[in-house]
């Protein structure tokens, strides 16, 4: 088998957990490598999720995840200044429609006091309604949380990564783990086996997400299972973003947190999740049925959502850990390997804080084997590509002056210019949809219709191959079929 | 007529801008400049104007306008030259944002951004709105499915057949039967692609039966009406669709799903006005065209702000857009050299449910206008449609809505009309 | 020996749908049509019907990699994917002007097919 190198850590995953833990790490001096089976970051739970830095109310006390996101809340408000992702602090209501649904926020307001959130406070319909006009005139009551917060999740969730490999974590793509690699006596753990080889560590940390229970088990820590739920959502054009300035969420139920109606980071309208359980963990497919139960339960919160003015509908699959609660663990046998598994929502929220735990537990386990002496080169701070969206005039100028690519617009519907596409490929970008991840051509209201043929173009030109290799996300997602007129030529392959 | 060779971050002071360098824009600047105004711009994102034009390569344009039946790269390179000619200046790759809102007794303020001069501040006396309209994109059908690679809106797929020289793909389906997926349908097939068949969700053809004949029936690709795509296959590329026949509710019928195979869908189920800088401005839109709603001097609720072509209305016939341009273009050159006479009167337009879009949606009297609407639903038989009181009648053998209608409003006619006289009602009537 | 087909006619946008009866090339009945122009066009339709054909042609050396193209004249329908061939043999150099002829005589259709746009 291949070899593909050695390290002092791998981590199996780069959504954001993995991610934030591979950040954290690159503040030592460890070699450390992330893999991931996608073509481009985020693939996961992390590239379809409702973005929201949760205020830490909603999660169980005493458990791990309440723990981690009252804490992960408070972290972010550096750390999005530190590595340059939007975080806007819109807060989030929790919304009562009838007496039997106020205890559940009289629970919500209590659990969140004890989990440390901050920010919370019960308020009447009517005051609610004044800070959001268009909600339902069925809302009797409402739990504000003044500290919930909204990001952009694939630019956060690229944020982490970025500055992880800035400060020399290597990130290898397309790579998936098929198996580990163990001592004879399978007592310690020596790497990991994929598609494209061998990759040796003396410590692997498994962050995989929806697959984190088969990832484990092949550890033999079969202690938890993963049932896949899919979320269905919809987005609508940004006309209608201002329908809503806060999070707005129904009372939940088991499975998940209840459909929320929010205004995303770029100001479009995002409605979503629905909850259920399905076999597939790879099917991400919507349903007629998921997006009804969407666009109806958002209905409920904001009854003028218009249907015709949604853009597009996506979904995610949450990794539903049956014991309820993060899992995080450094196993005693094979040593050297530990779960961060079982993280879904608020995993977003939680992970700077899951990643700093990961690192205190892998210094203690671990501390005699691995030297965690800090990087004097560790450099915190990372900078997104610039947004020309959000640039003044005079810095607009400033840029086109420097580079005629900065005025030449790529991307209408979200101001994208040439310079953002041809560093998002510089940073990495392979795919269509590695760049709308990255700078959003694709992700607006003509949803590439007008950038689509700009984007391949331009992806050909900077990879320096023809425009008929391009993906639209990896795999087998050809953009173009062949050239015009081969199909007609005699003895052309067909 | 000077070309502007201005530094970049200065103030670009014109008399008539234009945004969008497509027909309608294009025809707005010559009218602006046939009429006299001086400095005429029209500012498009393009690297060269004709707008959609460039890559309408099928025939059906300028049978009004020219006499002939042209291409559309055909139509644009002739009112190109008219407009190049009569001094019209093209700022091309340039991108228009941050539109001011203001009064009209103000300059229309933007800014421009382009590789060559960078940032701009443009000021204008006068402006015309011209930048057209967007395709639906698939995600706004909610289309049960993975998202593969393989769906496309036509209008992209056809910009990638005409002007990038590449297939979407080999084996297709096209939802819609808007002329845009007609026409991508006969393109696909003659650049050896297989086009399955042709879905329409109305019980109706949206587009011209012209293009139904040459389009589908030339090829033998079948069409379906009632029908809809009811879910993607494939999570990379597209391997293939569900059709659902649809009922009288509108809704699908359980157990009428069939699979086709395909690689491609394309999509041509609907056009949206783009109006994002419209909205910047302020202007008032109309809520069920979703363009500016204008008077039939194509003067919008700011005086100095004209829209014409498919940013108002969506048209059929380019010629009618390169008319309606040239009047937008001609009153706006007016207000910029201080001849345009405020319209002493407005009466509101005024329909039933039996006519769907309209447009202008006020009246003047100021010139001879045209009335252009579409009706909600065929009707296949005599009917009559009117404009009242004593406007204009004329009895028709259809009424289709994927075929626009006109009705020619003369100024005389409503000038004499009686002062507490507000609106002009239009109607259609079903003759038996 | 007689012959029915069906077909839209397109001189006007009425779009009536024809029935046409024929015997060979002779034209025994039309049905379906409001006027007279639908007779003059089935005629024509129905033993030699003929299409303004559009596509594109390769160019080297321009903005474009492609040139729009259109048969100067309508010509028949039944040439028009051999013409397409036809077409797609060609890579031309640029400039190309609008209204120069591409093809002469293509396919011995008696039609030119000509360049649809000023391409540099």
């Amino acid at each position: 088998m291949l070899k593909c190198g050695d390290y002092d850590v791998l981590i199996i995953g780069a959504g954001i957990v993995g991610s934030a833990i591979a950040r954290e790490l690159s503040r030592y001096r460890l070699r450390a490598a992330v893999l991931d089976r996608a073509p481009e970051l985020p693939f996961g739970q992390s590239r379809a999720n409702s973005s929201m830095i949760h205020g830490g109310f909603d999660d169980e006390c005493g458990t791990v995840k309440a723990r981690f996101c009252a804490k992960g809340n408070a972290m972010y408000h550096a750390l999005h200044e530190e590595l340059d992702f939007r975080l806007i602090e819109c807060g989030s209501f929790v919304c009562a429609q009838g007496e039997h649904e106020h205890r559940h926020l009289n629970k919500l307001y209590e659990q969140g006091k004890t989990n440390g959130a901050k920010g919370l406070e019960i308020v009447s319909g009517d005051a609610m309604r004044e800070k959001e006009p268009n909600a339902s005139g069925g809302i009797t009551a409402a739990l504000w949380c003044s500290s919930a917060a909204i990001i952009n999740n694939f630019e956060a969730s690229l944020a982490f990564i970025e500055n992880a490999c800035q400060n020399g974590v290597e990130l290898f793509l397309e790579t998936e783990v098929r198996g580990l690699i163990f001592d004879d006596c399978a007592c310690e753990m020596r790497g990991v086996r994929t598609n494209r080889g061998d990759f040796y560590a003396p410590v692997v940390i498994n962050a995989s997400g929806v697959n984190s229970d088969v990832i484990s088990r092949m550890a033999g820590d079969d202690s938890f299972i993963i049932h896949p739920t899919r979320g269905e959502y919809f987005i609508f054009d940004r006309a209608v973003g201002t329908l809503v300035t806060s999070f707005l969420f129904s009372c939940p139920s088991e499975l998940g947190k209840g459909v929320t109606v929010a205004q995303t980071a770029d100001e479009n309208l995002l409605i979503g999740p629905t909850s259920v359980r399905q076999l597939d963990r790879d099917d991400r497919d919507t349903t007629p049925e998921g997006l009804e139960e969407a666009f109806s339960g958002a209905l409920r919160l904001v009854p003028g959502i218009p249907r015709n003015m949604a853009i597009t509908t996506f979904s995610g699959i949450r990794a539903n850990i049956d014991r309820g609660d993060f899992y995080i663990k450094a196993l005693d046998k094979p040593r050297g390997f530990v779960n961060a598994a079982g993280i879904k929502s608020p995993g977003f929220t939680s992970a700077p804080a899951i990643a700093a735990h990961v690192a205190d537990l892998m210094k203690d386990a671990f501390g005699d084997i691995l030297s965690f002496e800090p990087d004097p080169a560790f450099v915190p701070k990372r900078r997104h590509v610039p947004r020309f969206m959000y640039m003044s005039m005079d810095e607009r100028a400033e840029a086109a002056s420097k580079d005629p690519k900065w005025g030449q617009i790529v991307c209408r519907c979200e101001s994208v210019t040439e310079a953002q596409v041809v560093e998002a490929i510089r940073r990495g970008a392979r795919t269509v949809a590695a760049v709308k991840l990255l700078v959003r051509p694709g992700a607006g209201r003509c949803q590439g219709g007008f950038c689509a043929p700009r984007v391949v173009e331009i992806l050909a030109r900077e990879l320096g191959v023809s425009p008929l290799e391009i993906t639209r996300h990896g795999g087998n997602s050809y953009m173009l079929s062949g050239r015009t007129k081969d199909p007609l030529l005699p003895g052309e392959k067909k | 007529m000077n070309k502007t060779n201005l530094k970049a971050n200065c103030t670009q002071h014109i008399d008539v801008a234009v945004i969008g360098g497509g027909p309608a824009g294009i025809a707005a600047a010559f009218s602006a400049r046939r009429e006299g105004a001086e400095a005429v711009v029209v500012f498009e994102r393009d690297w060269e104007a004709g707008g959609i034009l460039q890559q309408c390569i099928h025939p059906g344009f300028g049978l009004h306008a020219f006499g002939e039946e042209l291409t559309g790269p055909e139509y644009a390179h002739r009112y190109l030259a008219r407009a190049k000619d009569a001094g019209v200046e093209f700022s091309l790759n340039t991108m228009v944002f941050h539109m001011e809102p203001g009064r009209a007794d103000e300059p229309v303020r933007f800014r421009t951004m382009n590789p060559e001069h960078g940032v701009r501040t443009v000021e204008a006396k006068s402006l015309v709105l011209a930048m057209g309209c967007r395709e639906r994109p698939a995600g706004a059908l909610g289309i049960p499915g993975a998202r593969p690679a393989g769906v496309y809106t036509a209008g992209t797929a056809q910009r990638f057949v005409n002007m990038e020289g590449f297939m979407p793909g080999k084996q297709c389906v096209i939802m819609g039967t808007g002329d845009i997926g007609l026409i991508m349908a006969r393109r696909m097939m003659l650049e050896g692609a297989k086009v399955e068949a042709v879905f329409e969700i109305m019980p109706w053809v949206s587009g011209l039966r012209r293009n139904i004949a040459q389009c589908l029936d030339d090829f033998g690709i079948p069409y379906y009406l009632e029908h809809s795509v009811c879910r993607l296959h494939g999570r990379e590329r597209l391997e293939g669709v569900s059709v659902v026949r649809i009922g009288k509710d509108r809704k699908p019928i359980p157990g009428t799903e069939r699979f086709i195979g395909c690689d491609t869908l394309l999509l041509a189920v609907g056009l949206i006005p783009e109006n994002e800088l419209s909205r910047m401005a302020g202007i008032e839109i109309h809520s069920v065209t979703g363009g500016p709603a204008v008077n039939d001097l194509l003067q919008t609720s700011r005086g100095n702000i004209f829209a014409a072509g498919n940013v108002v209305v969506v048209y059929d016939l380019v010629d009618f857009v390169s008319l309606e341009g040239e009047r937008a273009g001609k009153n706006a050159a007016r207000l910029a050299m201080g001849t345009f006479v405020p319209p002493a009167r407005r009466l509101a337009v005024e329909t039933d449910e039996r006519i769907r879009v309209i447009s202008p949606q006020y009246l003047t009297g100021a010139e001879d206008t045209t009335i252009y609407l579409r009706v909600a639903e065929p009707v296949e038989g005599r009917c009559r449609i009117f404009a009242e009181p004593g406007l204009f009648t004329q009895t028709l053998r259809y009424a289709r809505p994927g075929e626009m209608n006109e009705i020619t409003i003369s100024a005389s006619k409503l000038c004499a009309l009686p002062a507490d006289v507000t609106a002009v009602k239009i109607g259609l009537e079903v003759l038996s | 020996m007689r012959e029915t087909r069906k077909f839209l006619c397109v001189s006007c946008p009425v779009g009536c749908a024809l029935t046409v009866v024929l015997d060979g090339t002779n034209l025994l009945e039309v049905e379906g049509n409001v006027c007279a122009r639908g007779v003059e066009y089935a005629k024509n339709e129905a033993v030699n019907p003929t299409r303004t054909f559009t596509s594109t042609v390769r160019v080297r050396g321009a903005s474009l990699p492609v040139c729009p193209v259109r048969s100067r004249k309508p010509l028949p329908l039944r040439e028009v994917f051999r013409v397409s061939r036809e077409v797609a043999k060609l890579t031309l150099d640029a400039p190309l002007e609008i209204g120069q002829v591409i093809i002469e005589d293509v396919c011995g259709s008696g039609v030119d097919i000509v360049a649809s746009r000023t391409l540099k």
